[in-house]
């Protein structure tokens, strides 16, 4: 599973060692000690290039008769001599800390950059690889569990709500279904997080995971619970798997709709599904005669209807569930009908959680604009001085002066009318 | 790397407007104008001539604060401009005032041209004045105002050329030929008043874009520098061809992070260009100076901040020497200029200090 290693990790960025002098990080110590002598501790007058500034003030004031007050090319609050700095040594606790917050600080803003533009997980975190390869390991036996829960389905409606038995029987042949069950929408939610845009953009999908995802459902019921308590039904289903070889698609695109009579909208599923299933079918047959008919046919199926289901479809399917909630709580099934009050609750943290992220770009998109940032004096149209020259400490009113200024010396056309007062607009037109 | 650096005696009490060395290269004398309505003149050497914290010289009261001063024709004329809208020469020797001109506002700059021998005066009622040295004692001799598009916020002079930098991002570089050949022209022709409208040289959108702060220009005459309040300093020529004006670049400088990781921005006050290597400075909000080599596009180097905003530099005649003025800077969110130390720094440079390296 050699994943891609994009960018240095938090851990090593804080590990390089940097420049009190400058905040520049190297490679190693060696070159910065080579930086510090080049950059701050070269002396002025003979190039000299000594190794701390101790040093190059000694050789200064001996061999120059000069005083070092200040190392060059520093940071304004870092050219002091106070502090003696070799390489990493001698950095105070103070400024080590300021410096590892910092990277920390730009670790993390970069990290949030990357993720809003690229949408993949944060690095290290495990969870981009997760959720595209689980539903992929996990589908064989989900596909399955759906179909027979379909099956039961099916059964149920058949026997006429005859739930109440499938209970027990489904919860212990469930018991591992409910967790791979509860896990997709887990999994899924972090997914969808990193990656709303996925989410948004896969609408078609819906209608088509629909499908499958009415399997689930058959799942918990599965195969024990099936011989036990559903003959009716599956005396009717049977035949489609395996009698599939023409008929296939008429015999078994029927079945799930009485199915879920819950979903509408899925009236362009069909197509696909049935030719999806048909051929697994097909081939299924041969290998496993010896379980039930049903079951034979079953477990081929997903083999092949996996593949062409995609991550994100298969996400889908988990999200789609709570869309068919009549069936599910036909149920009466305890994982089932709980479940989906799970995952609709874990839409809703979905959707929630997708339009933060959604958000989330967009205010860190505006951070950076206006982002570190502060001026100082930002009037437009007034300058420091027009404003000082407002202050009343400042304020000068011509007219008091105005008789003593000469006026015989001054051009008629500027004097005209000049009886103003300091504040007063004046229109360069006039 | 060690300069030597004297703080100036006896400094202004108010916040520094500007500050001027004597364009004579062995002169030490600076000029200093305040808000204290006082324009003061120091010199650096002491009786013995020994270059120090210097002494005052000369104290000039005004009417109002005074924004801006420079030398004239010697070191013993001085112009002056201020919050009273008045233009005004004064006689170092006699210590006699002359009001060359009267704006409709508060003058921000006045420069004096050597070449041409012009006196042209900014001020906030957007008009240049240009006055011939003799203005204001002969009659016959009137300031021509040039209207600007908008007030005028910083000047500069090279020989040729006259920089004009104005609110809204405008700037005007005029040609002083036309300039001078104007005022002439209006001297005898006064019958359509004085008002001149000289269509500049060039009118050029500030680089930059923010308000701009200070201009000043290349000493080989090439271009200028200008910055503005945003941290940043831009670097262009005069020259409009294409090959020339694709050279023209701007850095971002003056500026500081934070604890909490912003990067805060300080106007950039003061630009001055050392007139011989051609490098330049720049004083910013945060109290510290730079130097610049504009054409490698290197900081050369960085002082130490100072404990108060850099209101204005200034090289010496010969380039020996800088001076800084440190005074309180006005700044967002305040009503009242903060209480600071004003003080008036001079770095002695040493023989390579401002020297541009060269590109590595």
């Amino acid at each position: 599973m050699g994943k891609k290693r994009r960018g240095p990790t938090l851990e090593e960025l804080m590990a390089r060692p940097w420049c009190y002098y400058c905040e520049r990080d190297f490679d190693d110590l060696k070159i910065l000690t080579l930086h510090q002598k080049a950059k701050h501790f070269k002396c002025d007058r003979c190039n000299r290039r000594l190794n701390t500034a101790g040093g190059l003030s000694v050789h200064m004031s001996q061999v120059h008769k000069e005083q070092l007050t200040e190392i060059e090319n520093a940071l304004p609050n870092r050219s002091g001599l106070d502090v003696e700095i070799f390489g990493m040594e001698g950095v105070p606790e103070d400024v080590l800390q300021a410096h590892q917050q910092r990277v920390a600080a730009q670790y993390h803003q970069a990290e949030a950059e990357r993720q809003a533009v690229t949408g993949n997980p944060p690095a290290g975190s495990g969870a981009g690889g997760q959720p595209n390869k689980k539903p992929k390991l996990e589908d064989v036996s989900d596909l399955k569990a759906r179909l027979a829960a379909h099956r039961a389905k099916r059964a149920e409606a058949a026997a006429g709500g005859s739930s109440g038995e499938a209970t027990p029987l489904g919860a212990g042949q469930s018991a591992s279904t409910p967790t791979s069950y509860g896990q997709p929408p887990a999994t899924a939610s972090p997914v969808s997080q990193q990656q709303p845009p996925v989410q948004l953009t896969y609408p078609p999908p819906y209608g088509g995971a629909a499908v499958p995802a009415a399997a689930p459902y058959q799942q918990q019921t599965a195969s024990p619970v099936y011989p036990a308590f559903s003959p009716p039904g599956a005396a009717p289903y049977a035949p489609s798997p395996t009698g599939v070889t023409p008929y296939a698609p008429t015999g078994y695109s029927p079945q799930p709709y009485p199915g879920q009579p819950a979903t509408p909208g899925y009236g362009a599923t069909p197509p696909p599904f049935p030719q999806q299933q048909t051929p697994p079918t097909d081939t299924g047959l041969p290998p496993r005669p010896g379980s039930l008919p049903t079951l034979a046919g079953l477990p081929q199926r997903p083999a092949f209807a996996a593949p062409p289901i995609n991550a994100q479809q298969m996400q889908q399917m988990h999200m789609g569930h709570p869309a068919p909630p009549t069936p599910a709580t036909g149920y009466a099934n305890g994982n089932a009908t709980q479940t989906p009050g799970q995952i609709s609750s874990s839409v809703d943290d979905l959707i929630s959680s997708a339009a933060k992220e959604a958000a989330a770009p967009e205010k860190a998109a505006k951070k950076d604009k206006t982002k570190n940032t502060r001026m100082i004096y930002s009037d437009e149209n007034t300058s420091p001085e027009e404003k000082m020259a407002k202050l009343a400490r400042y304020a000068f009113s011509r007219s008091a002066f105005q008789q003593e200024t000469a006026l015989g010396e001054i051009p008629a056309s500027v004097v005209v009318g000049t009886i103003r007062d300091q504040d007063t607009v004046i229109d360069p037109a006039h | 790397m060690s300069s030597n650096q004297f703080t100036v005696a006896s400094p202004p009490t108010d916040a520094i407007s500007a500050l001027k060395f004597s364009p004579d290269p062995n002169s030490t004398r600076i000029v200093v104008s305040s808000w204290d309505k006082n324009v003061y003149l120091y010199d650096l050497r002491d009786e013995n001539g020994v270059v120090g914290g210097g002494k005052l010289l000369q104290k000039f009261e005004h009417r109002a604060p005074v924004l801006d001063v420079c030398f004239g024709e010697n070191e013993n004329e001085i112009y002056t401009a201020g919050l009273d809208w008045d233009v005004r020469k004064i006689d170092l020797n006699t210590s006699e005032q002359t009001v060359m001109s009267s704006h409709e506002a508060g003058v921000r700059n006045v420069v004096y041209s050597r070449e041409h021998n012009l006196i042209i005066s900014g001020s906030w009622d957007s008009t240049l004045h240009v006055h011939r040295p003799d203005a204001g004692t002969n009659t016959q001799s009137i300031p021509s105002i040039i209207p600007l598009p908008s007030k005028p916020f910083s000047l500069s002079l090279t020989p040729t050329k006259l920089v004009v930098a104005m609110a809204s991002r405008a700037l005007h570089i005029y040609d002083l030929k036309a300039l001078a050949l104007l005022t002439a022209q209006a001297d005898s022709d006064t019958a359509n008043g004085n008002k001149v409208e000289l269509e500049p040289w060039q009118r050029r959108e500030s680089s930059l874009k923010f308000m701009t702060r200070c201009v000043a220009c290349m000493p080989d005459d090439a271009g200028y520098a200008s910055s503005s309040i945003e941290g940043r300093v831009a670097v262009e020529w005069f020259d409009p061809s294409p090959e020339s004006q694709a050279r023209k670049y701007a850095f971002k400088c003056h500026r500081q992070t934070a604890e909490d990781g912003v990067d805060v921005v300080y106007p950039v006050n003061a630009l001055a260009f050392h007139p011989i290597f051609g490098t330049f400075a720049s004083g910013g909000g945060d109290g510290v100076v730079a130097l610049w080599d504009g054409i490698s596009k290197r900081r050369i180097r960085q002082y130490q901040k100072y404990p108060s905003s850099v209101a204005a530099l200034g090289f010496s005649g010969n380039g020996k020497y800088l001076a800084i003025a440190i005074s309180p800077g006005f700044e967002d969110g305040k009503d009242d200029v903060p209480e600071g130390v004003v003080k008036i720094i001079v770095k002695e440079l040493g023989e390579t200090e401002a020297k541009a390296k060269g590109a590595k």
